[in-house]
């Protein structure tokens, strides 16, 4: 049993010294490896798949409402800016790999490098230059142009540099929006003046959740005994789409908000009007009662009137805002009276219980939410 | 890097002949097993396993007593208002007794290792007495510590008891190492494995000994 | 080779196969402490595992192949992605790599009989099973851990998940990590003293170097979650404050705990196959690695440096600028060291002479999908671009390119490369072929679109999406991708099992690879080796003479060492023959630690301390019993005396 062993060792090339060994000359090849023509097929169908899926992707990744490529603030230009010049340094750095390990396909039945051969010096050479010299400087610029530069845009606004203060209270799964220094509530919405910096204060009402608004700004995290601020300002008018980025429960898929940036003067006149109690009209008068004797004021305030809970969203003026539930379905009468009706269908898991309402009180509800302007 | 006898053709590590190597797990008398371990160059298994085993649990308390001045430094108080501070008097003599049996152990483990199973019984025995002692008092004023600082009450109290309570939990653990090693060198006597095991827990004495000290400089730390 | 000579060797070998004689059936398998028995028991289980886990990530595909699905409701999708990313983490890819390669390898790699420690190895197993069926029981009493594999508090608090599925989660980590301490301990000391005499340090396989890094990493960092899991029980069960704001505690305690050990994890998921690719490099391009102490030492410096990055993971909490600049700046270094072992790995392949064969291919598909991954890293080293795309889809298809890409890939290509050896058949080579590129291009489809989607906004977590966002194209892309690379898995698989009936025998060396498992039999026998084999290098199997002498000493019985179940134990640096260990045989104690483990997780769980306790002492008094046998061998000639004569026994 021993001989046949030893007559293979026998049959091995002879012993080398240490760090110049060399294993005995490569068996025969079969043919269903990838260098046989079926295999050389297989790689051209696997090349031609990948490209698309890869030109697919680059493109169909540009320019969505939420898209941080898109940018419409200073801060968040200097981001996209940043991740263009990485793409193409990481697109030069993968292709370079690819093409060395094509090259050491083309070249699978030679042993050495092209041109240099095995000449150790010169391999040692190539690792030390590509592993560690050039890495070193590519991450020096990166670090430069990243952390020292363009941190500067993304950290935290400095004390007393901004001219406006909002408050955002991140809550299982919507969004409770305050204006300090005036009586201004509102939900899921947020205004802000074109050309102003805006200091944004994110703080959370119970698990954490996460401020997003990519085309305005990086994302903050609202962690309970923090209060952590970002910076807000943008020249162009327009609704920006934000969405909740940390895990916070069952509709974390559900909490996204509106960022409407005006021009100063409709802003002002926007903030006095949220700043002003609920404007009931004397019609609808039996429709408050309704909400009142329901229950709905335990959770949800009007202000200036008895109802002055504060669970759920401020509803002083529901009506000024374009969508409900935290921008998961538009605010129509239908809509509302459907959510006010059944919440849990809509978005099963969140905190508003059902009521038992019928659906004709359902609809005076709505109805008279939708008077609030 | 020097290769050793494997340099040698035809005797790949081999023994000089005629003479056994060191060998352990035979059932022999102490004075063999020490013999084995004196001629032994390396640390042994057992040993460094303990000793991989401590770098865990010092992991564990230096996590421990890092939390807990990370939370007091978050804290504005510390200790927050209504716990009281702690005392340093009585824990620090009681850690000190603590220390102070490191040296039966260090004795048990040179009793081992001479090959004498009855000295190194006798050492262990009179350590884990004190050591028992030990961990019996402090269990008693863990009790009252849960009445005058509930962990219940402020993430002081947690981080205060947690520490507390787990570093008794280590001690507890090393008396019962002892007692069972104590069991086994009575029912079958020192060999070659037992004083791998002596020296292993002599190794964990000494590091959880040092913990008591940092455990002690952390609890105490408000009253400093 | 004379004729007389071999007699004499068949009667050792015979000696050594009644003296490891392994007990047969299901109690053999219940009280083994082979390491090979051991690793395919892992084997199999963390396989199983990874079924399970690969199931949930095909639900949350097909969950999000398009809008507004209702195929889960978000309390299921909730467990589902955490019970995912638990599954592949905890019971997958650092079981099958610790507990299946390394305890099946790591002996046979060094020349060693078994681990060093056997009977603490088997608990090993035994603890990591019950852990896995702790969890699972979560999963099929509809209790499963829902706060994400991360378990951020307050979310994973008492107060917002009052049920058991947060005590799960906390009481199951502590426990599976009870296991992987263990197997830590016993491969960082396999590795230290078991080694062949001559043997040194610097003559060890890369492989070694690589486990020996993960395996410091893992005694290290795991305490970290053991700590914070700790605390959320003690939280949620007795009322502590740890993580609780209103009383003077902190939420970021949690993140920092967990990220001190969820960074230096990352680092023990890769570098085991960073070891598998070097050993599977130099096999398949037949020369030795290029600046073998480089890369060794780049392991070594990964591992180490590993823990000084973890911030990286809280740049949206926060925190002071300097803090996040300062651990970017940490976490751009670590790139060196694994820059230079990418290279290194391409430049051996370019001096070479490369036979692309399945295992090659895996790592090259490794070293493909490692580089986007790491590209992708650096790209959130720049603070600026975390702040946005952190807990977005860029970050889950940066992880998962290096640790689908980085960990499995090299994990099947170890298997397609080891299974002539444990198996003894060679598997279909064309197949083996074919599950490569559909599992390549399926890796490819499903988790580079990621990225984009990422970028477009879409953030992690969300259990559906609405159609006007815009993410509806690339996500349906993604789940085919998915279903292609189930495929290509399950491809995978079956091609292993019909080759283990239908594959043609495999040999000692089908590959002339050059670490010592190939001088062995294929499946090796009990005892590994009949004489412990000689070394003067590190690429032990091309030194023809030492092999040569290896069976001149069978014949004379020479290093034999069959008085017991014995291995050599060297000295750490040098590898000079130290002592000769009797190693335990079956063992009963294994088993019946795990199992009294098991019952006391379930009673900590339902809060039932003081029978916990209870178990807590049965579970003292089964280790004290555990030493009541000691390790025993038989005398017999020492190693260099004579040997067996014609008609001794």
């Amino acid at each position: 049993m021993a001989s046949p062993l030893l007559g293979r060792l026998l049959a091995r090339s002879a012993r080398h010294t240490e760090g110049q060994q060399r294993p005995p000359a490569p068996t025969p090849r079969d043919p269903g490896t990838v260098t046989s023509r079926r295999g050389v097929r297989r790689l051209r169908c696997t090349a031609t798949v990948l490209c698309l899926a890869f030109g697919a992707s680059a493109l169909a990744g540009c320019g969505g409402r939420q898209s941080i490529v898109a940018p419409h603030s200073k801060q968040t230009s200097v981001i996209a800016e940043l991740w263009w010049w990485m793409l193409g340094a990481a697109t030069i750095v993968f292709l370079g790999t690819v093409g060395l390990l094509g090259v050491a396909f083309l070249r699978r039945r030679t042993s050495g490098l092209p041109v240099f051969g095995e000449n150790e010096r010169f391999t040692s050479g190539l690792v030390i230059m590509f592993g560690i010299v050039i890495p070193i400087v590519v991450l020096l610029v990166l670090f430069g142009a990243s952390d020292i530069y363009a941190i500067r845009y993304s950290q935290a606004p400095a004390a007393r540099s901004t001219k406006l203060t909002v408050d955002i209270v991140g809550r299982q799964w919507w969004w409770e929006v305050s204006y300090p220094g005036t009586q201004a509530v509102t939900a899921n919405e947020v205004h802000i003046p074109t050309g102003t910096r805006v200091q944004v204060v994110a703080t959370t009402g119970d698990v954490i959740h996460s401020l997003w608004v990519p085309q305005l700004a990086r994302k903050i995290d609202m962690i309970p005994g923090y209060e952590n601020r970002i910076l807000f300002d943008t020249p162009t008018a327009g609704r920006y789409l934000g969405q909740c980025s940390e895990f916070c429960g069952l509709e974390h898929a559900r909490m996204r908000l509106t960022v409407v940036a005006e021009p100063p003067s409709a802003f002002r006149t926007w903030l006095a009007n949220m700043a002003k109690p609920a404007a009931i009209p004397a019609r609808s008068r039996a429709a408050e009662q309704l909400f009142m004797s329901r229950g709905c004021g335990g959770c949800h305030e009007l202000r200036g009137t008895a109802a002055a809970g504060r669970v759920g969203p401020d509803l002083t003026h529901l009506a000024s805002r374009s969508t409900l539930a935290a921008v998961t379905i538009p605010n129509t009468p239908r809509k509302l009276a459907e959510w006010i009706q059944d919440p849990q269908a809509i978005k099963p898991g969140n905190h508003m219980p059902d009521l038992g309402l019928s659906s004709s009180e359902a609809r005076e509800i709505a109805s008279f939410l939708e008077e609030l302007r | 890097m020097s290769p050793g006898p494997a340099a040698t053709p035809g005797s790949a590590g081999a023994a000089p002949r005629g003479e056994m190597p060191p060998r352990t797990g035979i059932a022999d008398t102490g004075l063999r097993a020490a013999k084995l371990a004196t001629e032994r160059r390396a640390v042994p298994n057992g040993v460094w396993g303990m000793a991989l085993f401590l770098c865990a649990e010092t992991m564990l308390f230096a996590g421990l007593i890092a939390s807990y001045f990370y939370l007091d430094f978050r804290a504005p108080r510390w200790p927050p208002a209504g716990a009281p501070l702690p005392e340093v008097r009585g824990p620090a003599i009681l850690t000190a007794v603590l220390v102070a049996t490191t040296v039966p152990i260090v004795f048990a483990s040179r009793r081992a290792r001479a090959g004498s199973r009855d000295g190194t019984i006798a050492m262990l025995a009179i350590a884990t007495l004190v050591q028992a002692g030990y961990v019996a008092y402090q269990l008693h004023a863990l009790v009252g510590e849960l009445h005058t600082t509930p962990p219940q009450s402020s993430a002081y109290a947690s981080s205060l008891i947690a520490l507390l309570a787990l570093h008794h939990a280590h001690v507890l653990l090393g008396v019962l190492l002892n007692l069972g090693m104590i069991f086994w060198l009575f029912a079958k006597g020192l060999t070659g494995y037992r004083l791998t095991g002596v020296r292993a827990i002599a190794l964990y004495w000494y590091v959880v000994n040092t913990i008591a000290v940092a455990v002690l400089l952390t609890t105490i730390s408000p009253s400093l | 080779m004379n004729t007389v000579a071999a007699p004499a060797a068949r009667r050792n070998l015979d000696r050594l196969g009644e003296v490891w004689q392994e007990r047969r059936g299901l109690l053999g398998w219940l009280t083994t402490t082979d390491h090979k028995r051991i690793g395919l028991m892992y084997f199999f289980t963390t396989l199983a595992f990874f079924a399970a886990g690969g199931t949930e990530a095909l639900l949350i595909r097909t969950q999000l192949i398009g809008p507004e699905q209702h195929l889960l409701t978000p309390a299921a999708y909730d467990e589902i992605f955490t019970m995912h990313g638990i599954t592949m983490i905890f019971l997958f890819v650092i079981p099958m790599t610790t507990g299946a390669f390394g305890n099946y390898l790591l002996p046979l790699m060094i020349g060693a009989r078994d681990m060093a420690f056997p009977r603490m190895n088997a608990v090993s197993f035994w603890i990591f099973l019950g852990s896995g069926i702790f969890v699972y029981i979560a999963l099929a009493t509809g209790q499963a851990p829902n706060a994400g594999w991360f378990d951020y508090v307050p979310l994973a608090s008492k107060q917002y998940d009052p049920g058991l599925n947060i005590d799960f989660y906390g009481y199951g980590l502590i426990f599976n990590g009870i296991s992987s301490t263990a197997a830590a301990i016993n491969i960082i000391v396999t590795i230290f003293k078991l080694r062949a005499p001559g043997m040194s340090l610097s003559r060890m396989p890369l492989f070694c170097f690589a486990f020996l890094a993960a395996a410091f990493s893992l005694v290290f960092a795991l305490p970290s979650l053991t700590l914070a899991a700790l605390f959320l029980e003690l939280d949620r069960q007795l009322g502590f404050h740890f993580y609780d704001v209103a009383f003077g505690g902190d939420p970021l305690l949690w993140q920092n705990l967990f990220w001190i050990f969820g960074h230096p994890e990352v680092y023990i998921i890769i570098l085991p196959a960073f070891g598998i690719a070097t050993s599977i490099i130099p096999t398949f391009v037949h020369r030795e690695m290029v600046l073998f102490p480089l890369v060794a030492l780049a392991e070594l410096l990964v591992a180490f440096l590993g823990f000084g990055v973890w911030v990286h993971h809280m740049f949206a909490t926060g925190l002071a600028t300097l803090v996040t600049v300062y651990f970017a700046a940490a976490s751009l270094i670590i790139v060196i060291p694994s820059a230079i072992q990418i290279f290194a790995w391409i430049t051996t392949i370019l001096v070479g002479t490369p036979d692309f064969k399945t295992p090659l291919l895996w790592i090259i598909g490794f070293i493909v999908f490692f580089v986007i991954g790491g590209l992708s890293g650096i790209t959130v080293a720049a603070i600026p671009f975390d702040q946005q795309v952190n807990a977005s889809y860029y970050i889950v298809a940066h992880f998962h390119f290096v640790i689908f890409g980085g960990a499995v890939f090299p994990i099947l290509g170890g298997m397609y490369y080891w299974f002539p050896k444990v198996t003894g058949r060679m598997y279909h080579e064309r197949i083996g072929q074919l599950s490569f590129w559909l599992s390549f291009v399926g890796t490819m489809v499903t988790f580079f679109p990621m990225h984009f989607v990422g970028i477009d906004g879409m953030p992690r977590r969300v259990f559906t999406y609405t159609a006007s966002a815009g993410w509806t194209a690339l996500n349906l892309l993604e789940s085919i991708g998915s279903y292609v690379l189930a495929a290509g898995l399950l491809l995978v698989i079956v091609n292993l099992l019909v080759s283990l009936r239908t594959g043609r025998p495999a040999g000692r060396d089908p590959w002339h690879g050059a670490t010592l498992e190939w001088e062995t039999t294929s499946p090796p026998p009990a005892y590994n080796y009949a004489v412990i084999p000689t070394v003067s290098s590190a690429y032990p199997m091309w030194d023809a003479g030492d092999r040569e002498r290896d069976e001149a000493r069978l014949v004379r019985g020479e290093g034999l060492l069959a008085r017991g179940h014995e291995t050599p134990a060297t000295t750490v640096q040098d590898g000079t023959l130290d002592e000769v260990l009797a190693m335990p045989a079956h063992s009963v104690w294994p088993p019946l630690v795990g199992l009294l483990l098991f019952v006391c997780f379930v009673m900590l769980l339902l809060a039932h301390f003081v029978i916990a306790a209870a178990v807590g002492g049965a579970l003292a008094a089964t280790v004290l019993a555990w030493h009541s046998s000691e390790p025993h061998s038989e005398p017999a000639p020492a190693l260099g005396e004579s040997p067996v004569k014609d008609g001794a026994a």
